[in-house]
């Protein structure tokens, strides 16, 4: 490993010797006084050893600590509280698609025979991923008391809902109407169902999903200005390291009159390699972090909220119909919710209507920031369209149409319904798949770091003493 | 071997000193309402009931009461700030106040400037009647009728155009003027946000009613600077929490229990979301 020399001219001293005088730890081999005695020589080495070893240590430590940081924030957002606060987000569109199908049934009366048991059996399904989505939530809400008191209070509220459902159900089939508003009496039990569900039960769901959500964003916050602090510790540590390995090369060299010693050269090459590979590392996990947050988890969330919102919109318009009496509560938070998925400026419904048919883009909401690209232009044609059919179906409710209203919102606005919900599914797709390849990319580059690490590690440490031994060993 | 040790400290330090200063750099110039030891809060001097400032100075009224329940739940000393409607949105913007609880209105246009907590509460548009008045039950009733609008506010405007009821409008400079109005049977009703109305109605004392029409959904949040996703955050758990605890409920009894403000549901709102 190194080349032979020539044997020091004195007997090294059996001892450490008091009287060296100290050389300045940090001083360079240029400012270095002469000619220092003799006997100081293997102490010398040990010291700047030590110092070369001491800084790569902290090189790799902040390496590891780094890297840490770095999965850690991925494996919160990529594996754990980002895809359960996803999950949560399912529970408002489960609770929403719940009481939606409900009133479709009731709507329905006699006159729909099959499709009843369907949007039945579509009720139970949902009812069925929102229990799933609760017990995700419950584990999410970990040891907060608040979030454990939600989750509690949602599953009382929906033993209540069920209930009064079950009521609802049947003394409307036991009033055996025709399609169209069912009875009074069936009517009333529905509207303290759907208070209850809409007044109390869906904004806990949905403030559920927020806090949820704050996990991921400290998450990402904090790993935003601890994965670039540590890649800057790396890329300082490493320079110093590496000047440590110089020094010590110099140093030897000098002393004993020789150019190269071949397994610290290698050391420094190592070392080099170490640092480049760390920084660079650690540079792309954050830029995979910020991928992750804001062109997966972001949009993804922001997605569900505005398919939760809108299938509440929906709902609405089969509500607008069963309901005389509140028809025009109905038909103004139907508004309220389309103004938060796709905001235009509109005092009601009609200019609302208006607008949307006319607008492509400038608009505001959950959805605003959505629009650019294919999915997202998709996702505004089917939306319009969606608006389309609403007017219409309201036209025909205006003009006393009652059975022509139901057949249309059971038809067409469904049927149009279902596609705006379709290109909201596929947008979402989209950024899940970002979501996933950049979680997925940062792991795999963290792996390959570790599983170079210890070789780096064990490696360096090995030629550091095989280029430092044989000098000290002379001095024995 | 002695040598090593200060060498390493000063690496050390060097690498601390590198972490806090990437770290210091880029949380550098943000301000959080978690931030101050004391934070002021606008409320409304105003509307009885809701945000009122009493001969001695002091502010007492609903939005005064969550204030306070806020500002606990924070760890926040409190002082309170007169804000009016027109000012809320500077005192904000200005760092005049931390926060602001003044029946504040949840808008799209207002959160383009603003950061909304909450809503803490939702109101409805309603109705205020005399207490003989049988012919007006909900917002449709209102056609034909003379209702009274209070320059500044857009309530009146919006029965008309929103809700396309052919409504007599009759406009009045304050809502004092509204009031005995209405009781010198000038005007059939006032419609605005029920609990400023249920706030008039407590103090006038002479029996005028809340139809409870209930129409026109508007969200009440807390005011912030825009920004502060952490403050807002926590703001939310604290109005969170006033809903768990009981004191949501037993605020809207207290102060608008006794002009019967329909108070059968009372559940924490959908919030807004902070980011």
């Amino acid at each position: 490993m190194t080349t032979v020399q020539a044997p020091p001219p004195s007997t090294p001293p059996s001892a450490t010797p008091p009287s060296a005088p100290p050389a300045p730890a940090g001083a360079l081999p240029a400012v270095r006084p002469p000619a220092p005695p003799r006997r100081s020589v293997p102490r010398r080495i040990r010291v700047i050893t030590g110092v070369t070893v001491t800084a790569l240590a902290l090189l790799f430590g902040s390496l590891a600590v780094g890297s840490a940081a770095a999965r850690d924030g991925l494996r919160v957002i990529g594996r754990d509280a980002g895809p359960q606060v996803l999950a949560t987000a399912g529970l408002y569109f489960g609770l929403s698609d719940m009481d939606a199908q409900i009133a479709d049934a009731l709507l329905m009366g006699q006159g729909y025979g099959g499709r009843r048991q369907e949007a039945l059996a579509r009720y139970e399904r949902r009812r069925s991923e929102a229990n799933d989505a609760l017990m995700k939530a419950f584990a999410l809400s970990g040891d907060d008391p608040a979030g454990r008191r939600t989750v509690q209070s949602v599953l009382d509220g929906l033993g209540r809902y069920e209930r009064l459902v079950g009521q609802a159900l049947l003394l409307d089939s036991q009033a055996r109407h025709p399609a169209g508003a069912p009875p009074e009496k069936v009517v009333e039990v529905y509207r303290q169902a759907t208070d209850l569900m809409r007044l109390v039960l869906l904004p806990q769901a949905y403030n559920l999903t927020l806090e949820s959500g704050t996990i991921v964003r400290r998450t990402y916050d904090d790993k935003s200005l601890t994965v670039p602090a540590l890649r800057v510790a790396v890329i300082v540590t490493g320079l110093v390291a590496l000047a440590c390995l110089v020094w010590l090369q110099v140093y030897l060299a000098r002393r004993f009159r020789r150019v190269f010693g071949l397994a610290l050269l290698a050391a420094t090459l190592a070392t080099a390699v170490a640092l480049v590979a760390g920084a660079s590392v650690l540079g792309q996990d954050e830029r995979d972090l910020r991928v992750a947050k804001t062109q997966g988890f972001d949009p993804v969330l922001n997605v569900a909220r505005a398919r939760a919102i809108s299938n509440s919109m929906q709902g609405d318009q089969s509500r607008y119909l069963l309901d005389k009496v509140r028809a025009d509560t109905y038909e103004h938070t139907y508004l309220d919710k389309a103004q938060t998925v796709f905001y235009l400026p509109a005092g009601n419904l009609d200019a609302y209507h208006a607008g949307v048919a006319a607008s492509r883009q400038g608009y505001l909401g959950l959805m605003g920031d959505r629009l650019g690209g294919r999915a997202g232009e998709q996702a505004l044609s089917a939306y319009q369209a969606f608006q389309r059919a609403d007017t219409g179906f309201r036209a025909l409710a205006a003009s006393g149409r009652a059975d022509d209203a139901v057949a249309a919102r059971l038809g067409e606005v469904r049927q149009a319904f279902d596609t705006y919900d379709g290109a909201l599914v596929t947008l979402s797709r989209g950024h899940e798949a970002a979501f996933r390849w950049a979680v997925g990319d940062g792991e795999r580059a963290l792996d390959d770091l570790w599983r170079l690490l210890p070789f780096a590690i064990g490696g360096i440490a090995l030629l550091i003493l095989a280029g430092v031994w044989p000098r000290l060993k002379e001095y024995r | 071997m002695k040598r090593i040790f200060p060498v390493a400290l000063g690496l050390t330090a060097l690498l601390a000193v590198t972490g806090l200063l990437a770290g210091g750099c880029a949380a550098g110039g943000r301000k959080s309402v978690l931030d101050a030891d004391r934070i002021v809060i606008g409320v409304r001097p105003d509307l009885p009931s809701v945000g009122f400032r009493r001969p001695d100075g002091t502010f007492e009224g609903f939005d005064v009461d969550v204030a306070r329940y806020i500002a606990r739940k924070l760890g926040k000393g409190v002082t309170f700030e007169p804000v009016l409607a027109a000012e809320r949105e500077k005192a904000i913007t200005s760092g005049k106040a931390d926060l602001v609880l003044a029946t504040y209105t949840i808008s799209m246009d207002r959160k383009q400037k603003v950061l909304f907590a909450g809503p803490y509460h939702i109101s409805y548009q309603d109705i205020l009647v005399r207490r003989d008045e049988g012919g007006i039950r909900n917002v449709r009733d209102l056609k034909g009728r003379r209702i009274c609008e209070v320059q500044g506010s857009n309530a009146a405007q919006r029965v008309v155009t929103e809700r396309k009821v052919a409504a007599q409008v009759v406009p009045f400079p304050d809502y004092a003027g509204c009031l005995a109005a209405l009781k010198q049977d000038r005007v059939d009703a006032i419609t605005t946000n029920d609990v400023i109305l249920a706030g008039l109605a407590i103090r006038d004392g002479s029996g005028l009613r809340l139809a409870n029409a209930q129409f026109n959904e508007q969200r009440t949040g807390v005011g912030m600077r825009k920004g502060d996703v952490e403050g807002c955050e926590e703001v939310n758990r604290a109005i969170t929490e006033m809903y768990q605890d009981g004191t949501a409920s037993r605020l809207l009894h207290h102060w608008f229990g006794k002009a019967g403000l329909n108070l059968s549901t009372i559940a924490v709102p959908q919030f807004e979301g902070c980011s």
